[in-house]
């Protein structure tokens, strides 16, 4: 029973990370770019989402609705001003534009709302529960499945049946190509960042929900996004979602063997997949 | 004559003519020799510190050797192998423990454990490289940051390593002050003649001809004839071992290592921001960033998070409009590099008379 319930948990968990998967594997599978500042912007989102709530007493859905359209801003703006810059065959330059943005960005959230840890007041939604199958979930970590499964699934309809998601897939497997048959590619990319922020929006609404944040904590975000993606194998959204789901299962299989081996479990469950599967357990070779 | 020697020598199969042609292939310009001349001064100076420096200076010194070096390993890797590593920091930490165990746990004399404790490091980047280089070039780069985060988390977890308090060096208290101050000097010069004086080396061998190729144009490399896999292998393994000695010598400096401290992202930073600024892909750009951060860290520090937003900002500005540094600027303009690497062929016509 403690193993199922651990297998529960580790799938709700896995549902926040899905959220930030999603995106990272958006972006890669169209740009060939990893946005080093991928958890950051998580928790500026968080970070922004809170002083909403508590300036103006917003509820936790009347910050999404705000954070949402301000994310897909701040994910247009991202693109149009760096990443355009930088997109290319070598990935150096992006690394780096990135990485010093994530810098900028931490120092920058460490300057304005100090390096504590914060959290979203939920309404009393954080600590409700329902009882499945003999055993207690939250009724936060639920909704946050069903909205990573709901985002998933969109975003893979998108990609398959909508004029956009063509054109998106076209430009990322051949740029040139593409761009002679009428696509611009420029607004494209921008749009495909726009979409990845977008879906930050909602997973910083519950990341602040469900834990707490402080400017410190992008790096690991953007770990276990990019973990995800690894284990998932590369070029699907659903591979992401998987992903998300088995690191997951490792991270909450090795908090219940030892709580310092949690994070650590995940990694070496990565690691494996990275040795036995390189191409990932959906990933085509 | 019509046809140009290559650098490496003669095709095989081609019959040669009798004589080679009046070509000599010329690696040294004058600013090489003053500034090769200036780099053994340096490596003297640092070697002679308890000699002219106080003690606070030799710390600073040692802690500007090791941005060097660090900086260094980080410009062979990303520079000129294509591997872009943010998780360096696991290899420093990685010797700064088997040097703490070694030394304090086995009691082996310190200065003979800190060599020793350049093994982990190798025996640890050989399985990390076969791992990460399935990674494709962005996701490398997240990989070894993985790496990272793993070993700081075993080391957090191992009851052998003290786990989260960490170690202290206290076998060093049975040297004195003055004994201490010249075994850092003596590490500080070996440092740098190591990773400069090394990594210049490697340059200018044939490898390092094939390492120049390889940055230029990986698949015409490879093309040539040049192993690239095996080339990027040995790369890492250097680069994890000249971090590893740089590891090393900080923590035995600061004769305390904790996880945190050990494998701390802070250098992946510092030596981003040194070899981008100053400029990839050359020795003279990481002596130049390096300076810069020096000096900047030591004028700035005190305002913390606002100077290191300006860092990150200034790393972006480089990242997209001024991919070479400063050092690239500067030699587009003039032509006086202080560590030649290029090879002119100079065309001297036998006199037939």
């Amino acid at each position: 029973m403690q193993w199922f319930d651990a297998l529960v948990q580790g799938i709700l968990l896995g549902g926040m990370y899905a959220q930030y998967a999603l995106g990272m594997a958006l972006m890669f599978g169209v740009m060939r770019i990893v946005n080093v500042s991928h958890g950051d912007l998580v928790i500026l989102l968080s970070l922004i989402g809170i002083s909403l709530a508590s300036n103006f007493g917003f509820g936790p859905f009347t910050v999404m609705v705000a954070l949402v359209p301000l994310a897909i801003a701040l994910g247009w703006l991202l693109q149009r001003a760096v990443l355009n810059k930088v997109v290319g065959d070598d990935p150096l330059p992006s690394l780096i534009a990135t990485f010093g943005l994530s810098i900028a960005l931490q120092n920058m959230m460490l300057q304005i709302w100090s390096a504590n840890s914060r959290s979203l007041p939920g309404g009393g939604i954080e600590s409700q529960s329902i009882q499945i199958a003999g055993i207690y979930v939250g009724l936060l970590p639920v909704l946050v499945l069903g909205f990573a499964t709901a985002l998933t699934w969109g975003l893979d309809l998108m990609l398959k049946r909508s004029r956009f998601g063509r054109a998106l897939r076209a430009a990322s497997a051949d740029v040139e190509a593409a761009s002679m048959t009428g696509i611009n590619a420029r607004a494209v990319y921008a749009s495909a960042t726009a979409i990845a922020v977008g879906i930050l929006g909602f997973a910083a609404v519950f990341q602040s929900l469900r834990s707490t944040v402080a400017p410190a904590d992008g790096g690991a975000q953007l770990i276990y996004a990019f973990e995800a993606v690894i284990i998932g194998g590369m070029g699907s959204v659903w591979g992401a979602f998987i992903g998300s789901m088995v690191l997951g299962i490792s991270q909450a299989i090795g908090f219940r063997l030892d709580p310092g081996f949690g994070v650590l479990a995940g990694h070496l469950v990565f690691l494996l997949v990275l040795a036995i599967r390189p191409q990932g357990l959906f990933g085509k070779v | 004559m019509t046809y140009v020697a290559d650098a490496i020598g003669r095709r095989p199969g081609v019959s040669q003519p009798s004589a080679l042609p009046p070509v000599i292939v010329s690696r040294q310009t004058a600013s090489g020799r003053v500034a090769m001349v200036l780099f053994l001064l340096a490596v003297v100076a640092l070697a002679a510190m308890p000699w002219w420096a106080k003690t606070g200076t030799i710390r600073m010194v040692l802690e500007l050797c090791c941005y060097i070096a660090v900086a260094q390993m980080w410009n062979m890797l990303a520079g000129y192998a294509g591997l872009v590593s943010v998780g360096q920091q696991a290899f420093m930490g990685a010797a700064g423990y088997a040097l703490f165990v070694l030394a304090q746990t086995f009691g082996v004399n310190p200065f003979i454990a800190i060599f020793l404790a350049l093994l982990v490091p190798l025996v640890l980047a050989v399985p990390c490289y076969m791992l990460l280089h399935r990674l494709d070039g962005p996701y490398f780069a997240i990989g070894t940051w993985v790496v990272a985060e793993v070993f700081r988390l075993v080391a957090s977890n191992m009851g052998f390593l003290n786990a989260g308090a960490g170690m202290s060096l206290n076998v060093m208290k049975e040297y004195s002050l003055l004994e201490r101050n010249i075994a850092m000097s003596l590490l500080c010069a070996l440092l740098i003649l190591v990773t400069i004086g090394g990594s210049y080396w490697f340059l200018r061998s044939r490898y390092g001809l094939a390492l120049i190729a390889m940055r230029d144009n990986p698949v015409a490399a490879a093309s040539q004839g040049v192993n690239v896999p095996r080339l990027r292998f040995m790369i890492y393994i250097a680069a994890a071992v000249g971090c590893g000695l740089a590891g090393a010598i900080y923590s035995m400096a600061q004769l305390r290592i904790n996880p945190p401290s050990a494998f701390d992202p802070m250098w992946a930073n510092v030596a981003i921001f040194i070899v981008m600024v100053g400029g990839i892909a050359s020795i003279e750009g990481v002596l130049i960033g390096a300076t810069i951060y020096f000096i900047a860290d030591r004028w700035f520090g005190q305002y913390g998070a606002s100077y290191f937003v300006v860092l990150g900002v200034m790393t972006v500005f480089v990242a997209l409009y001024a991919r070479g540094g400063i050092w690239g600027a500067v030699s587009k303009r003039w032509d006086v590099h202080w560590f030649p690497i290029r090879r002119h062929l100079i065309y001297k016509p036998e006199d037939k008379a």
